[in-house]
């Protein structure tokens, strides 16, 4: 048996993992399919659910980036592929980190001397970060159902408080996480700012150069500009 | 043409059936590898080690499906299997939302979220797994200082344009006056901010709290007749 890196780098591991990992793209690629079907039978043209798949692609780059970070963050101390199934599938990278790092100060070991105690202690490890992020999976196969009765019920009545509440649950986010954001520090403000001034600008510029490509990008080019000037705003306040 | 309910059940079952194949997947990995290695853990061990998780995180993944779920309708299943969803999949629903013009919790808000969110999820994976691919050769510049501070600022990044997004409403129906059902909640949550502690790390659990006090405030001003509903004639996209 080799070293503890050896073995959580294992070809048996990177088979498991990569199995898991082939499934959840093979059903992703099933409700993009059944999608795509039920939206032209729903009216859509090939020309617009084509504008949504390439809008979605090039703002997924630029946050997936964040989530590789945290690929990099992970692997030095679980390997490779445990961090790069966990984050393919139901984990978030804010979850992984702290989940991996309670279950071993729970045993008594500080994440980063995991290698000193044993590969039982990472298997344990593995199977505390499934248990803890699988609970919303259950929630949704038992009462998924039902679920979406209701929001389609509350969708039905368009002059019913439904409406309303299904709107206010963005709004509901929003307050959530604004106060702390802007609280949060210069940098923090800053980017958020930046972020929201590009949206507006761009919407403007859609607006009165009529330029409608240009609405497929926005959320990209917010994203990417808000982003790259937290590297500006650090440099000046951080 | 299926029916909205025939459909509807159509995409539950695949999706109840994607999550008994890939929450059986899951725990197999860690089943077979620790038989494999003569390493499994006792129940005692591995209750010792997750029973803080358990307590701080179950709770808070039960709550976020009724969260999410009104926003992504019958994309939760696909969401939620693939996760990320507050840092990448909720801004990626209403970008696809607000780019169709749809209506808040109709069938076809339903299905781009769905078409949108298993395109975004295909992508993640795929920058993913070429990260695993390519970790030694990409560590110089994942790990560099410019990239590092770059990515500490996703969220607010994120937040700074999906609030502009959200000030006005998308599809045939507008609910006026929505923006005020947030004001005492924000200025709530502003002064805890200010006097007692930054709220970030806890957002998460948060939400368990300040949506459903979101909601008995839009009540209140919807029978005050503060928050209004219109239904407007949809343009031609």
């Amino acid at each position: 048996m080799g070293t503890f890196f050896d073995i959580v780098n294992s070809s048996l591991l990177y088979m498991l993992v990569g199995t898991v990992i082939a499934v959840v793209i093979i059903l992703s690629l099933l409700f993009a399919k059944k999608a795509w079907k039920r939206a032209l039978e729903l009216g859509y043209t090939t020309a617009q659910l084509k504008t949504v798949i390439t809008s979605t692609i090039v703002a997924t780059i630029v946050p997936s980036i964040a989530i590789v970070i945290g690929l990099f963050a992970l692997a030095p101390l679980l390997g490779n592929p445990w961090p790069w199934l966990r984050l393919s599938v139901i984990g978030s990278v804010t979850y992984e980190l702290m989940a991996a790092d309670m279950a071993a100060s729970s045993m008594g070991v500080a994440l980063v001397d995991l290698p000193t105690v044993g590969i039982k202690a990472f298997v344990n490890i593995m199977f505390v970060m499934t248990v803890g992020i699988s609970a919303g999976l259950l929630v949704l196969l038992f009462f998924g159902e039902k679920i979406q009765k209701g929001i389609g019920s509350m969708g039905k009545n368009k002059q019913s408080f439904g409406i309303v509440a299904l709107e206010c649950f963005m709004i509901g986010l929003l307050v959530t996480f604004m106060p702390a954001i802007l609280t949060g520090g210069v940098v923090t403000t800053l980017t958020l700012f930046t972020s929201a001034t590009i949206t507006i600008s761009m919407g403007l510029i859609v607006q009165k150069y009529k330029i409608y490509w240009l609405k497929d990008f926005i959320l990209a080019f917010a994203l990417f500009g808000g982003m790259a000037s937290s590297v500006l705003w650090t440099g000046l306040f951080g | 043409m299926k029916t909205r309910e025939e459909f509807a059940k159509e995409m539950s079952n695949l999706g109840r059936i994607g999550i008994l194949i890939v929450l059986s997947m899951l725990f197999a990995v860690p089943t077979i590898f620790g038989l494999y290695l003569d390493a499994l853990p006792t129940f005692g061990e591995f209750m010792k080690a997750a029973s803080g998780i358990l307590v701080l995180f179950v709770p808070l993944a039960i709550s976020e499906v009724f969260i999410y779920a009104p926003i992504l309708g019958s994309a939760s299943y696909i969401t939620f299997i693939t996760g990320n969803i507050m840092n990448l999949k909720i801004p990626i629903a209403k970008n696809a939302q607000e780019l169709m013009d749809t209506t808040n919790g109709s069938e076809q808000s339903d299905i781009i979220t769905t078409l949108a969110i298993s395109v975004s999820a295909i992508v993640t994976i795929t920058m993913l797994s070429l990260g695993v691919l390519l970790l030694v050769p990409l560590k110089p510049i994942m790990t560099s200082a410019t990239v590092m501070t770059a990515s500490a600022y996703v969220l607010p990044a994120l937040f700074g344009a999906l609030t502009v997004g959200l000030l006005k409403s998308t599809g045939e129906i507008r609910v006026k006056g929505k923006i005020k059902a947030g004001v005492i909640p924000f200025i709530l949550l502003f002064l805890v901010n200010i006097f007692v502690f930054n709220t970030y790390d806890y957002s998460g659990m948060l939400l368990i709290i300040m949506i459903p006090l979101t909601i008995f405030f839009a009540w209140i001003l919807f029978k005050k007749k503060q928050i209004t509903i219109e239904v407007v004639e949809k343009k031609e996209s």
